[in-house]
């Protein structure tokens, strides 16, 4: 999508209509329009569901600002937003083991659950209102005017492949009067050359060679599978990293800055770090709304070194697709989060170890294990 | 404030007790302390300072120094 000359076109045409109008709440409702349209064209149902989506979350998030029962609205905006992500994502897949509960129970037979056809940018979406109400809810943020919230929910740029933004960050720059300057042009599109090299040369070139691997990679030699894998954890790596870039950099014409997704994960010294520099966006939403609220249900050790991890990760995994390859894929990564915190607690115990682990050469064998440890995660993903 | 901050992190949070550490020193970034520890220093503030810090607050840069803590926590007071 963000490769095609329909997007380019589309990109010109809004900047240029965009920094003729003198004024900034106007300008908002057109990045709105023009994204609306965008989504029109693209995916109709998209466009359908973002606009319910937004007037249902913005209006609960009216009600978390104004009412005093606060977390009430709270729980049931986010239950209807998880609601519409499993219908649509997840209900098909869960067919097999939903359908015969449910004609066990309604005595009826014949139930079962069709996979539907998954709107545009949904899993984003979903995740951006949920942290925008439970934001709210949290007393960081206040409640935004409908025309923000509209821009922030549907803005092109970012809306199929994210990053999973907050409504904190690029509400207060919607609301200013944004200036226009030459250096902004000049910054978005050396960002969207830069993604454009990552994604269509890097990318697709070890696409094209090593998908015959990928495709049978059981069948191949150790070797071949070694470099099968190792070339898809790069390509995932520039894929993905280069439509962050293309997302930021079209975000910049607009007077946007948009949050950073990817700081060189492969640098990552352990997993914690890894997370931290992968999919930043989403692995914050993880910790955020998910990591930390979970830990605190419990103080037991069992739940919050082992199981919690477990938990959010395997549905960190699951978000990517309905599939157990991600949930596997998902709850590998929670393993080794789990088994780094207790490598932490025997660090504690261990001053000499502790001493050891603080060697530079020690950083780099705990890099290329954790380099190691993603490599064999990312076979779930092949798979 | 800072005295219960630093004896918590000294004592059950960083990876070699026997640093030396002030308001300035880096936790996280230098290795002392990993993010997970976060969680049980948001629960350490609640309960000892009697105060709720969001989860988004508590990220790796805020929290990365006591003198950087101390600050966030004045801020949800």
């Amino acid at each position: 999508m963000y490769t095609s000359l329909a997007f380019y076109l589309h990109l010109a045409v809004s900047v240029l209509i965009y920094w003729l109008i003198p004024w900034q709440t106007w300008r908002t409702a057109f990045l709105s329009l023009s994204s609306l349209v965008f989504l029109l064209r693209a995916d109709a149902n998209s466009f359908y569901l973002v606009l319910i989506l937004t007037a249902v979350t913005w209006f609960f998030g009216y009600q978390i600002g104004q009412s005093v029962i606060k977390k009430t609205w709270h729980h049931i905006g986010v239950i209807l937003l998880v609601l519409v992500l499993v219908i649509y994502k997840y209900l098909g897949w869960l067919d097999d083991i939903l359908a015969p509960l449910l004609n066990l129970f309604s005595g009826f037979s014949g139930y079962h659950f069709d996979k539907l056809l998954i709107p545009l940018g949904l899993s984003y979406v979903t995740f951006k209102y949920i942290s925008y109400l439970t934001d709210i809810y949290w007393g960081l943020i206040k409640h935004g005017r409908f025309i923000d919230f509209l821009c922030y929910g549907s803005l092109f740029t970012i809306y199929i492949a994210g990053p999973i933004e907050r409504f904190e960050r690029p509400q207060p720059q919607i609301d200013n009067k944004l200036v226009f300057e030459s250096a902004l042009l000049e910054a978005g599109f050396q960002r969207i050359v830069f993604g454009l090299f990552k994604k269509l040369v890097l990318a697709d070139w070890l696409h094209y060679f090593i998908s015959p691997i990928w495709q049978n990679l059981a069948e191949n030699s150790f070797s071949m599978q070694v470099v099968g894998v190792l070339a898809f954890a790069f390509n995932i790596y520039f894929d993905f990293s280069g439509y962050s870039d293309i997302a930021i950099g079209s975000s910049r014409f607009f007077g946007l800055t948009i949050m950073e997704n990817f700081d060189n994960p492969y640098f990552a010294v352990n997993i914690s770090q890894f997370w931290r520099k992968w999919h930043i966006s989403l692995s914050d939403w993880i910790r955020d709304y998910l990591f930390f609220p979970l830990s605190r249900m419990n103080e037991k050790m069992i739940w919050q070194l082992i199981l919690v991890p477990l938990i959010a990760m395997g549905l960190c995994g699951l978000w990517h697709g309905a599939s157990w390859s991600f949930v596997l894929w998902g709850l590998w990564h929670g393993a080794g989060l789990s088994l780094l915190q207790f490598w932490g607690r025997f660090k504690r115990r261990r001053k000499e170890i502790a001493h050891l682990s603080n060697q530079p050469w020690f950083n780099r064998f705990a890099a290329a294990l954790t380099f190691s440890f993603v490599c064999i995660g990312w076979i779930w993903f092949i798979g | 404030m800072q005295e219960k901050l630093i004896a918590f992190i000294r004592d059950e949070l960083i990876s070699d007790p026997d640093v030396e550490i002030t308001a300035d020193t880096p936790l996280i970034s230098s290795g002392l302390m990993d993010s997970f520890a976060l969680v049980t220093l948001q629960a350490f503030i609640e309960k000892e300072l009697g105060v709720k810090v969001p989860a988004p607050r508590i990220t790796v840069d805020s929290f990365n120094t006591i003198a950087r803590m101390i600050s966030i926590i004045g801020l949800h007071r």
